[in-house]
């Protein structure tokens, strides 16, 4: 579903800066996105209990079932919700009901049968699971109760790949063991968890993927711990607040820094005529020249992790607008090496052609932005 | 404050290593960290052998972002080294300084100074000028004749 139609949840709250230019929708009539963030990620700890809804989004209609609606069922749900709650003021209970009632009409609508043994009342609920909130207890029971109305015999799947595996398996604990009526999946070696599932070959790769790049993470982050900043001779990571426990990497040589001790130490103003402006933008300790620091909560050990680092950085801030650039207002001195948007307010980029210029030397040189105004400026006519 | 946490590690690694550089002894003023007083053996081989020198350092706040102020407060004959003052010419203090930079090693640094001296950037015109013109006999001389005066104390008495 394209982002446009559903209804941003910023400008629901009145406050989305990014006015006419956002992706989502400013208009009331759409719909709020009610799916799971957890979900997509991998692993929801609330399981099937959770209030939003259980959809991969890359996946294709038809595939899942059980919580996981098909995404045209959800759209309807959501749908259904909005109208329902439009009539009322829309607070907290008022969430709840409405997703109640979406949750009662998903079971009943694709006869998703609760085992007897599983209509438990909300307490019994909430004794087992003490993270489960009060309200999510509540739906459970309206929920298991309106699918027994619903339909009678245990649902049999079709496909093996069908059946759902015991969420709460997944999330890492399942008091049931060896009773639950849920399939529990095979457990996955690197987080210890029974979230493999046994016949949807995708799923466990794409699990065991995301367990071995957390695990590498993990790795990386231990290792990091150790290591010093040159300037401060602290243990980066050991530093007293959260924003100064990070590292700095420069482009151009491999030493560790807190990031805030390499960007004063480059933000300081060397005494004039001594070349000073390279001396701040050296490394401290090898003297070799690097451009620009890139932010890094871990260290590297390879050149391939460093350039991952500093790549990811580099996207993540360009789509941040530049405020030197102020949507064409102002001027950035950085120009076209600028790691910041330069986007105009109507959303069209900044194109920058450069012009290059032979000089009287023989070599070429990119000529800066002059304009007649600035001569002109300086200008005074005698009378 | 940046500069006292720094400073306090320092302290920490130059007990710890007390023994290890016999050369350089570091002692930090007890009631205030940013002053320290340093004793530096003349190195070998040059005129300033067999002297024990005195520097008085002087912390600024900013530390490590700028350097700090060394000065010699024993008298020694050198070109980059006022001979009045005991001010020090030497590029890492002052234009070339690094945060990466300790009092430990800046104490290296100026032993490494005493046994290469710069004439062409003299703070004590006469010394350098001795070193210009060749006279290297005179400049060992005069600066060994300092070194017993001033910095090698027990040898008079």
């Amino acid at each position: 579903m394209p982002t446009k139609r559903i209804l941003c949840k910023y400008f629901k709250n009145g406050a989305c800066f990014k006015g006419d230019a956002c992706e989502f929708s400013h208009n009331w009539s759409d719909p709020e996105s009610n799916v799971c963030m957890y979900y997509q990620s991998g692993n929801c700890a609330y399981g099937r209990f959770c209030r939003y809804e259980h959809v991969k989004l890359n996946r294709q209609e038809g595939i899942s079932v059980g919580k996981a609606l098909p995404v045209q069922t959800h759209i309807n749900l959501v749908n259904r919700e909005v109208a329902s709650s439009s009539a009322t003021p829309r607070q907290g209970a008022c969430d709840v009901e409405a997703s109640q009632d979406s949750r009662s009409y998903a079971a009943a609508n694709i006869a998703w049968k609760e085992p007897s043994m599983f209509s438990l009342n909300a307490a019994d609920e909430q004794e087992n699971f003490p993270y489960l909130p009060a309200d999510v207890g509540c739906s459970v029971d309206s929920a298991s109760s309106s699918a027994t109305n619903g339909a009678g015999a245990v649902m049999k799947y079709n496909d093996p790949s069908e059946e759902p595996i015991c969420a709460l398996a997944a999330a890492g604990r399942c008091t049931r063991g060896e009773t639950c009526p849920y399939l529990h999946g095979d457990v996955c070696t690197m987080c210890g968890k029974e979230c493999l599932h046994p016949h949807r070959p995708e799923e466990r790769e794409e699990h065991k993927n995301q367990c071995e790049r957390n695990q590498k993470r993990l790795e990386a982050l231990r290792f990091s711990q150790d290591i010093e900043c040159s300037i401060c001779l602290d243990k980066v990571l050991s530093k007293p607040t959260n924003a100064e426990r990070k590292f700095g990497l420069l482009s151009g040589c491999d030493h560790p820094f807190c990031v805030s001790c390499i960007r004063d130490w480059r933000r300081t103003s060397q005494p004039q005529g001594s070349g000073a402006d390279t001396v701040v933008r050296c490394c401290p300790v090898c003297r070799v020249l690097s451009y620009y620091v890139v932010p890094s909560v871990i260290w590297y050990s390879t050149p391939e992790e460093k350039q991952e680092i500093i790549d990811g950085y580099k996207a993540r801030v360009r789509d941040i607008d530049c405020k030197h650039f102020d949507f064409g207002n102002g001027k950035c001195q950085f120009g076209s090496s600028c790691f910041y948007k330069h986007a105009y307010r109507d959303g069209t980029t900044e194109e920058i052609r450069l012009r290059h210029l032979g000089a009287a030397d023989g070599n070429t040189v990119i000529a800066k932005d002059v304009r007649l105004s600035d001569f002109l400026g300086r200008l005074h006519l005698r009378r | 404050m940046a500069s006292r946490a720094r400073l306090f590690k320092e302290y920490k690694e130059v007990q710890r290593e007390k023994t290890a550089d016999s050369d350089i002894q570091l002692i930090c003023d007890e009631n205030n960290i940013y002053r320290w007083t340093a004793h530096i053996k003349g190195p070998a081989d040059t005129p300033y052998q067999e002297g024990v020198f005195q520097l008085s350092i002087n912390v600024p706040e900013q530390y490590p972002l700028v350097p700090p102020q060394v000065r010699f407060v024993t008298k020694i004959f050198h070109p980059n080294v006022h001979f009045k003052t005991g001010e020090i010419c030497l590029d890492i203090l002052k234009t070339a300084w690094s945060p990466a930079w300790t009092l430990q090693s800046v104490c290296r640094a100026i032993i490494a100074l005493m046994s290469h001296p710069e004439p062409d950037s003299p703070l004590n015109c006469d010394c350098g000028n001795l070193l210009r013109s060749g006279d290297h006999r005179g400049y060992r001389s005069m600066a060994r004749m300092y070194t017993r005066l001033a910095a090698v104390p027990n040898i008079l008495h």
